[in-house]
């Protein structure tokens, strides 16, 4: 008996811990509603590192935005490119590009930042033994000259459109070269930004602090921490609760939740990234422009943009309407909505009795949009099946050009036309980031010449007459333009978010 | 019993051998490139060519297995091809929030387990044994990630009770307790359910034995009877299903642990399987199926203490 009672015991007392515990209210999140100038955002991911120079992926790009700098940013409201670290800059000749940099900046561990600093960067950035992930970012880059401490001279090796846009991208953040000699930068960050590193717990945390000797001031937030949160509705419960302040990554079933939300501020800003449905353009039906027009004409965008709930935006153009390269001319041409077209050239192709497979991969809103596209090509007279794979399949099979029909997408962070264009659907890159392995001559030619040309407006122009060229050859037809979509709880001030999708923390602050 | 340890441990040795290489095998037959994963879809070839050559990804396969496995015999179990960290570090940084979890799940599948198996069978063919099966379909039916999500739901969100999600205090301390109960609660259903099942079978076949009608025949007290002489009885099988389901525990528990954002083994293992990390999945493997038989063995150990007629030779 004497071991029943302590066994019972055992169980009451721990049922009691557990009354007594839930019966407690929680003490307040350590978040920012506590008013100490601490920011918590729920990252769906954790970073993967925290050099710019070796990763290659959202979640750690936005941990780097805050640590770091890069030479050239962009206005957020205007898109504009505008120098960072640079103080001005000069295309001497359509191959060299001279940049005068700022005076009296040092990095977190006190290693003043000058043009030893750029080159030692871009040239490990640059090197293939450092196996940078996004190296070709600054591949056009020949030679980084230093000619004076504060100036250095970037040579392309052809002339080069996109390169103060490459050089705002969170990769071309300019590293402390005594830290990255020193010890891991993947580990250690050391910047200029205005915050600085702190703490990483891998798979859980990353914390950040102020960097009271930012010059442009103090930012004032104290301290910011990347919490890893992997499911968004978890995060949302956060935000709810007050645990959290800043979430991204919304999809549109999320937005009615969180729009009744009185806690919760919902900020959309329409965005650069496209979402298209693509064909092969190397074997298979997609082959046949015939068959692409049929396509393009049963595609009905508002229904797809109305699906989305408010993220997503429309138009007729690869290049959207807020990426540098955005004529709003295209709208009138591509392929309108039209059924009884579709099933004309669908005859005509020989493919109105056929079954082609939809390709997608099982992210974001990429199953739902199959779904939506499979409904509106069935409408037309096309039977297609849908083949939803996990990211890493998914990729695998765009790059060996295994599938018929794609749903695929870009986030464009560098919001340049050229950064969309050449990557995606130039023939120099089938095999690698040209899924739908298109190659069509004369749209290289252009996309070349999109990258050749530094004249902003002959740049503008050439951009426009690729997009042309591409909406009505269709390797891809566009599904939707990305919105950006953040919540934030009601006291987060002063945030701004990029079309791209990235944010700076440096002027926001908790009421 | 120490033959039987030793036997078991050395048993262990060809085992992990062979899931080290099932694991590499299969992880480079399926479909996916750690370099494509580390370039993403940015990746041009040259940069898709130099992630490779980093990686030692050209080399022949077996030459990238041996080169593997000469690591792990010396302890070495590597490096992360996505974030450079050690293999060793990553699992030792989540394993902790991983056993914690186990551990407060097996307590709420035992203490829910038993007790609902123990009443169920003591009232066989009551409503309340009735009310008990039903619980133990419905736990094993529901699954962890609604139960996770309503769990947050109403006790998180509307009643702030306890924390939405993560783990930031240790587990003896009140908020450590409370950031584990719904993930607990969460996880330990589906076991509270076999346990329950085992537990009413078990109590069952041992309640109609000859000893029990004497022990009842002798005076002694229902409650002695059952607690006593019938549990001890029973709980051999019931043993074996606690075991076996910590042991599944602690091999990670995706779901939940992605539900409740709580940084652990299962959630390392699935980013790992996701991003190709090669690396990363086989040490992860390693742990488990290396936990699993420990597990195991702790479960025979505790089957001679409870039945003394049991020995190994």
């Amino acid at each position: 008996m004497k071991g029943f009672f302590k066994w019972q015991g055992w169980v009451i007392s721990l049922l009691v811990l557990v009354l007594l515990a839930g019966g407690c209210t929680p003490p307040p999140p350590d978040a920012g509603s506590s008013g100490k100038q601490k920011l918590v955002y729920a990252s769906t991911a954790d970073v993967v590192g925290l050099s710019p120079i070796k990763t290659n992926d959202r979640a750690s790009a936005r941990a780097l935005d805050q640590i770091y700098e890069t030479l050239f940013t962009r206005d957020p409201k205007t898109m504009e490119i505008q120098p960072l670290l640079a103080e001005s800059y000069e295309q001497k000749d359509p191959n060299t590009l001279e940049i005068t940099l700022k005076k009296g900046i040092k990095f977190h561990d006190g290693t003043p930042f000058n043009a030893e600093a750029v080159k030692y960067t871009f040239d490990k950035f640059r090197d293939p033994k450092t196996a940078a992930p996004r190296a070709s970012l600054l591949e056009p880059i020949d030679e980084v000259i230093v000619k004076d401490e504060f100036t250095v001279v970037l040579k392309t090796k052809k002339p080069y459109g996109p390169l103060l846009a490459a050089l705002a991208h969170s990769n071309a953040s300019i590293v402390s070269p005594t830290a990255d000699k020193k010890g891991n930068l993947m580990k250690k960050p050391v910047g200029t930004g205005p915050f600085k590193f702190k703490k990483w717990v891998p798979g859980d945390k990353l914390i950040l602090e102020a960097n009271e000797d930012y010059r442009e001031g103090a930012p004032k937030l104290k301290e910011v921490e990347f919490r890893v949160v992997p499911e968004v509705s978890t995060a949302i419960s956060l935000l709810e609760t007050g645990e959290v302040d800043l979430v991204d990554s919304l999809q549109p079933e999320h937005l009615d939740r969180l729009k009744n939300n009185q806690k919760v501020n919902v900020k959309t800003n329409d965005g650069t990234p496209v979402t298209y449905l693509g064909f092969n353009m190397k074997k298979g039906p997609g082959k046949d422009k015939t068959f692409r027009q049929a396509v393009a004409h049963s595609i009905n965008q508002e229904e797809v943009v109305d699906a989305l709930k408010g993220v997503a935006h429309s138009s007729k153009g690869i290049i959207g309407p807020k990426v540098f390269g955005y004529n709003k001319e295209i709208e009138k041409e591509g392929y309108d909505y039209d059924v009884k077209k579709a099933q004309k050239l669908l005859k005509e192709a020989g493919m109105d009795d056929k079954t082609m497979t939809i390709t997608t991969a099982n992210t974001g809103n990429y199953p739902t949009l199959a779904e939506l596209v499979q409904g509106q090509l069935s409408k037309a007279g096309l039977k297609t099946k849908i083949q939803t794979l996990e990211f890493g399949a998914y990729l695998d099979r765009l790059r060996k050009g295994d599938f018929e029909m794609v749903i695929g997408g870009w986030t464009n962070s560098t919001g340049d036309g050229s950064e969309l264009l050449y990557p995606q659907l130039h023939s120099d890159n089938i095999g690698a980031s040209n899924g739908t392995q298109t190659s069509i001559p004369k749209a290289d030619e252009l996309i070349d010449q999109t990258r050749t040309t530094t004249d902003k407006e002959k740049r503008l122009k050439v951009l426009h007459e690729a997009n042309q060229l591409l909406v009505k050859e269709a390797p891809w037809v566009p599904l939707h333009h990305g919105v950006i979509v953040i919540a934030t709880s009601k006291n987060v001030q002063g945030l701004e978010v990029d079309p791209t999708g990235e944010w700076h923390l440096q002027n926001v602050s908790l009421k | 019993m120490a033959g039987l340890i030793v036997r078991r441990l050395f048993q262990l040795i060809p085992l992990l051998l062979g899931i080290s290489f099932i694991v590499f095998i299969s992880l480079h037959l399926a479909p996916g490139d750690p370099a494509s994963m580390i370039g993403g879809p940015t990746a041009t070839r040259e940069d898709l060519a130099s992630i490779r050559e980093d990686l030692g990804l050209n080399d022949p396969l077996f030459t990238q297995y041996f080169r593997y496995i000469s690591g792990v015999v010396q302890g070495d179990l590597g490096y992360s091809y996505q974030t450079k960290q050690s293999v060793t570090e990553a699992i030792m940084i989540r394993f902790p929030n991983t056993f914690n979890l186990a551990i407060a799940s097996i307590i709420v599948a035992t203490v829910i387990g038993v007790g609902a198996g123990m009443i169920s069978a003591i009232k066989q063919n009551t409503s309340l044994d009735a009310l008990s099966t039903i619980g133990a379909l419905a736990g094993i039916s529901i699954p962890n990630f609604w139960l996770g999500s309503v769990l947050i739901l109403l006790f998180a969100v509307n009643w702030q009770w306890f924390p939405a999600a993560g783990v930031t205090q240790p587990p003896w301390t009140l908020q450590g307790m409370k950031e584990l109960i719904l993930p607990a609660i969460t996880l330990g259903t589906g076991s509270a359910a076999l346990i329950a099942r085992m537990t009413r079978s078990a109590v069952l076949e041992v309640i109609r034995q000859d000893y029990i009608r004497t022990a009842r025949a002798k005076g002694v007290k229902e409650k002695s009877v059952i607690l006593l002489h019938c549990m001890r009885n029973a709980m051999i099988p019931v043993i074996t299903v606690i075991g076996l389901n910590f042991g599944f525990l602690l091999g990670g528990t995706i779901i939940t642990e992605q539900v409740f954002a709580i940084n652990g083994v299962g959630r390392l293992m699935i980013q790992a399987i996701a991003n190709r990390d090669y690396t990363m999945v086989q040490g992860a493997v390693l742990l488990v199926a290396t936990l699993f038989v420990l597990v195991n063995l702790l479960v025979d150990i505790l089957y001679a203490l409870i039945d003394p007629r049991i020995r190994y030779e």
